[in-house]
């Protein structure tokens, strides 16, 4: 081979890679999924981020958003409002993402929503279900879960209809989320001509409620309705079972997880808890193949993972139907649809950006420390 | 060679106790109640470990080596305690600096002025945004140096003022209608009312436990905002009005008869001039205040707070009255804390009880320990570095406050006393401190 | 007011008084012997915590179940492996730092503190971890008291309460009656001087930071099997607790930190039983700040003397 003819073929090599490579960059399309990946919310993070990564895994292994790849970056809010606009900000001006997966905490998901609709940047929130999160109206802002006050209502039709409770304690543990769902709580249950006996926070972070849970029984309590997450409901299921006290325990989402099992130190604690949430998207058929690829690589998907997982997958639906990147384009388009196919089936917003359908329903554990969705 | 030997065998025997610390936690995986187990993981963390001791043992003679040119004068440093009156009669007596240097000075902070406030032009909103929250822990840092640095005073519930200042913009704005040019001086008061209410059944106690008593008093306001739902919001937080402009708004939309800043001035609706703006007052704030501390440092009341820091005995003896001083130190320590967080609350648009954890005074009065205490321009420097290394760590994702916790120890085992050595600028040339 | 009810809230306030003690001995310990606070202690009962689940792991899958000799087996684990970690602690955080300013170790504190939290997230996942129930059982006065009129205290919480005794027994004999006791006082009393009369501080320093991890592990132990369950975060909370316990009874005392663990204890079981739960902290510290107002140093700290 002639030096030139060398020449010519290096040339059209660098050529040809500079522009696959060129495509390639330009091509990729970023994804923030912004969420407490460190702090005491960590736990929820990670469920965001396993959703949310295993989904672009296998849209880029199916081919990508119409040939262009998903290149997530993960930005860490810590639950803190701050960092949560810390985050934003570095998403929209430094990583210059399409769309952004997140937050988990309503309360870093709204000021951060601020910053996202300023940018007119897609955002999906697969865990806020604080109803300030969409009653503020913004164009661009989803969500793939439901809202504190249907999850309220719906607990509280099942303590006083099915239940028959007549003397229900209402406790939170004082966040946004866990004090948004008790208030959600006593407002159906004042609707529907209860009265608590007993409304109270309790501190995130402690183990010890035993002092409350001695007051619960002076006050007669014959159900307990906890707004917060697994990792206070445990101890104080337990702590009631301890000290015989043996009204049900009904929560929302938050202790939508077997950690509440391990939290609660044990099946025989967990009889007698009651729990809202949306159909288990595990047993829905469309997630199967989903659930079991999770299963396979070590990781049971509990909780939101698929709920990342699912809004992953409409974000790529909207970008590959509008060939846009456009925030306000791809919510239009999301706003339009009858119906957008998810891995927790179809899927469809309001005006607000609300579910059309956020069924909640109840689950019971049963003394196996296993939870089925009550008949 | 037998130094070679001892260094191998010391590493030997630091990472044997590694493994044998790292072998249950990260070797012995938890999952449910049974383990999984991780043999490689141990094994390669003390071998980092060995590496890095072996390393360490190598390289330190030839650093000692290279060191022990200098002699030791860098061992020679005045500790705070101990200095007895004498060194109380010197903050009492004024001093005058060489001109040349304080020429230098002026000129060099002139520039970097020159450079601070032309960053916003250049900066992104991200870095905008950091940028902004490194000024108001500037403020923070300020606000605590007085009261550590200066008083001598450990407050470890330095948040609760800044909570208060916050809070103040976003509840006046609620309550009161008040805006955020009525709100900044308003916060600094009530910071400050609140730091005499503090500081005066507390400041006869001593040393720590007048730290745990101020760290009480910062959980009690952190509570209160939670808990109090009805005033403050509760955990939902409160939303803070952003500043005008002379009157002018930043938004796209203004309310009907107000004219917009963009309209004003003719010019596209931009959302990042509302930042700039923000930026710009902060910092000027910041330098004013940072003028304020040096005239103060140098007025008869802050040679009090320094003397009452060297030796409260002395300063009785001569006349200072020791509660008065310490008050004066809070209350202007908490002004300055509170003015910082009405800049938050602004720069946020939005406040909840989370920002104002025990954590965050623990980060202030890293910052003010890193700065040197009672240094400013150490202050303005560490307040800079422990704002923006996280950022920048951001990269390492899941590693980032690992890696910040280890630079706190690696910081203070390195420059115990800061990246800047205190200057007094009231002794006379020569009598470094 | 119903008594049974009244007496439960004082078993629920002597239990939650006693882990608080527990924990706070560390505090004082440290703060006697160097007069910092050390806030990397409560990490260290974290990591307690992880180390008693995953001993009873280890010994469920070894086959041991025989209830006596696995809490024995997994308490002489975890205390000895906290008991390491302490000493590691001091090792690479404190020492280092020699004598240089009193805030140093502070700040070294905080940062080696969140360098553990981020450790075990790292290393053992940010979710909850539980341990099984490994010895159930109550004792109700009445034994048979229908419709909640009883008080009850469980076998474990009955352990606690008698390892808190044994170990605050064992550390007093130490401190007071044997060499190594003395050589502490010694250190704590005036550092220098001990110095040149021979005992090797360093030396008693890490004994100390050892036997203050001891007891967290012992804590850490008996609390894990308490409530069952705990996380990367759970050191924060508790140790702010205990480190309040330990300031309320006079900081660099040992009787004073299980006085000071009690009287927190009770109070808070007290308010949140018979007032508010939501309130329950904020009381908790407004009792520790009206207590130094009138007694600078604590229930049963000896007040400072000035020297010129």
């Amino acid at each position: 081979m002639g030096l030139k003819r060398m020449g010519v073929v290096a040339l059209l090599v660098a050529v040809v890679t500079g522009l696959v490579s060129g495509a390639m960059a330009a091509e990729a399309i970023k994804i923030g999924v912004g969420g407490p990946m460190t702090g005491a919310y960590a736990a929820f993070g990670e469920q965001l981020w396993r959703g949310a990564e295993q989904a672009a895994k296998d849209i880029n292994a199916a081919g990508g958003i119409g040939g262009r790849q998903i290149l997530l970056s993960k930005g860490d809010d810590a639950c803190e409002p701050k960092q949560a606009l810390a985050v934003a900000n570095r998403f929209v001006d430094v990583d210059g993402v399409t769309a952004v997966v997140g937050h988990f905490c309503s309360s870093s998901t709204m000021p951060a929503s601020e910053i996202y609709a300023d940018a007119g940047v897609l955002q999906i929130t697969p865990a806020s279900t604080n109803p300030q999160v969409t009653d503020r109206r913004i164009e661009t802002l989803f969500r793939t879960c439901g809202r504190d006050d249907q999850q309220g209502m719906v607990g509280a039709e099942f303590v006083v209809k099915r239940l028959k409770a007549q003397r229900v304690a209402i406790l939170h543990d004082k966040d946004t989320y866990g004090m948004g769902l008790a208030e959600a709580m006593k407002a159906h249950l004042h609707k529907l001509g209860g009265k608590e006996v007993l409304y109270e926070g309790l501190t995130r972070g402690e183990k010890d409620f035993n002092a409350l849970v001695t007051k619960l029984k002076s006050v007669g309590a014959d159900a307990v309705y906890f707004g917060g997450l697994h990792n206070e409901a445990g101890p104080l299921v337990r702590q009631m079972r301890e000290q015989g006290l043996k009204a049900p325990l009904i929560s929302g989402d938050g202790i939508m997880s077997k950690d509440f099992l391990l939290a609660a130190g044990g099946p025989q604690f967990v009889e007698g808890v009651y729990m809202t949430f949306g159909a288990d998207p595990r047993r829905m058929a469309e997630g199967r193949e989903v659930v079991s690829r999770f299963r396979g690589a070590g990781y049971e998907p509990e909780g939101y993972t698929l709920y990342a997982y699912a809004t992953m997958q409409a974000i790529a639906a909207a970008v590959k139907a509008t060939g846009s990147t456009e925030g306000t384009v791809l919510a239009k388009w999301l706003h339009d649809q009858k119906a957008v196919d998810t891995v927790m089936g179809p899927k469809s917003w309001d005006a607000k950006g609300d579910l059309h359908l956020s069924p909640y329903v109840i689950y019971r554990w049963t003394d196996k420390g296993e939870y089925e969705e009550m008949p | 060679m037998t130094g070679v030997a001892m260094v191998l065998r010391h590493s030997l025997w630091v990472a044997l106790v590694a493994l044998l610390l790292f072998f249950p936690l990260t070797g012995l995986l938890l999952d449910g109640y049974r383990l999984t187990w991780r043999w490689e993981l141990p094994l390669q963390l003390a071998g980092g470990v060995f590496c890095l001791t072996l390393l360490g043992g190598l390289v330190r003679p030839l650093i000692g080596y290279w060191r022990s040119g200098r002699g030791l004068s860098g061992l020679v440093s005045s500790s705070f305690a101990g200095e007895g009156s004498a060194s109380v009669a010197f903050f009492l007596r004024a001093a005058h600096g060489s001109r040349f240097r304080s020429l230098v000075r002026v000129s060099g902070f002139v520039l970097l002025l020159l450079v601070a406030v032309s960053l916003p032009f250049l900066l992104g909103k991200y870095w905008l945004n950091v940028a902004t929250l490194a000024l108001i822990y500037v403020l923070l840092g300020l606000g605590l140096n007085i009261v550590v640095g200066l008083a001598g005073l450990l407050d470890l519930g330095f948040v609760a003022f800044y909570a208060v200042g916050a809070y103040g913009l976003a509840l006046g704005h609620l309550h009161l209608g008040l805006g955020f040019w009525e709100a900044l001086p308003l916060g600094g008061l009530l910071a400050a009312c609140f730091g005499v209410l503090l500081g005066f059944p507390v400041l006869r106690m001593h040393g720590d436990y007048l730290a745990i008593v101020t760290l009480g008093f910062g959980e009690i306001i952190r509570l209160v905002l939670n808990n109090w739902t009805a005033f403050t919001g509760g955990p939902n937080g409160v939303s803070a009005p952003f500043p005008t402009f002379f009157g002018l708004e930043f938004s796209r939309r203004p309310q009907a008869g107000e004219t917009a800043f963009h309209q004003f001035f003719d010019i596209p609706f931009g959302n990042v001039h509302r930042y700039i703006f923000l930026y710009l007052v902060l910092l000027s704030v910041s330098v004013f205040l940072i003028f304020v501390i040096g005239r103060l440092r140098r007025m008869p009341l802050g040679r009090a707070w320094e003397a009452l820091r060297e030796d409260e005995i002395a300063c009785r003896s001569l006349g200072i009255d020791p509660v008065g001083v310490k008050l004066s130190a809070f209350a202007m320590g908490a002004a300055i804390g509170g003015v910082g967080g009405v800049f938050f609350a602004a720069s946020q648009g939005f406040v909840n009880p989370t920002s104002f954890g025990f954590h965050e005074s623990a980060l202030v009065l890293a910052i003010v320990v890193l700065g040197g205490l009672g240094s400013t321009v150490g202050t303005v420097l560490a307040a800079l570095v422990v704002t923006i290394l996280p950022e920048f760590l951001r990269d390492f994702a899941d590693y980032r406050i690992l890696v910040f916790g280890l630079a706190m120890v690696g910081m203070m085992i390195w420059r115990p006393r800061g990246l800047i050595r205190p200057r007094r600028p009231l002794y006379p040339s020569g009598e470094g401190g | 007011m119903d008594p049974f009810l009244i007496g439960q809230q004082v078993v629920n306030g002597l239990i939650l008084g006693a882990i608080y003690g527990l924990i706070a001995v560390g505090y004082t310990m440290v703060y006697g012997i160097m007069g910092m606070i050390n806030f990397a202690h409560g990490e260290v009962y974290m990591i307690a915590a992880y180390l008693t689940a995953i001993f009873l792991a280890l010994l469920a899958s070894f086959g041991v179940d025989s209830v006596p000799v696995v809490l024995f087996l997994t308490l002489l684990g975890t205390v000895a492996f906290t008991a390491l970690h302490g000493w590691a602690v001091e090792r690479v955080a404190y020492r280092p730092l020699g004598r240089s300013t009193r805030l140093a170790p502070l700040i070294s504190a905080i940062g080696i503190s969140l360098v553990l939290q981020n450790y075990l997230r790292l290393s053992q996942g940010a979710r909850t971890q539980g341990v099984p129930p490994l010895l159930e059982g109550v004792i109700r006065i009445p034994a048979e008291g229908a419709g909640g009129h009883f008080v009850q205290i469980t076998y474990i919480q009955v352990m606690i309460v008698i390892m808190a005794l044994a170990g605050m027994g064992v550390l007093t004999w130490l401190i007071q009656a044997t060499s190594l006791g003395r050589a502490c006082r010694a250190t704590q009393q005036d550092r220098v001087m001990a110095e040149l009369l021979g005992v090797d501080t360093g030396r008693i320093i890490s004994v100390v930071f050892v036997l203050g991890a001891a007891m967290a592990g012992v804590a850490g132990v008996l609390v894990t099997l308490n409530y069952g369950s705990f996380d990367f975060f759970i050191g924060f909370v508790t140790g702010i607790k205990a480190f309040t316990a330990a300031v309320l009874g006079g900081i660099g005392s040992l009787p004073g930190a299980m006085l000071g663990g009690l009287v927190l204890g009770l109070s808070e079981s007290f308010f949140s039983g018979f007032v508010n739960t939501d309130y329950k902290d904020v009381f908790a510290f407004a009792i520790l700040i009206g207590v130094l107002i009138f007694r600078p140093s604590g229930l049963m700290g000896s007040p400072e003397v000035e020297k010129v």
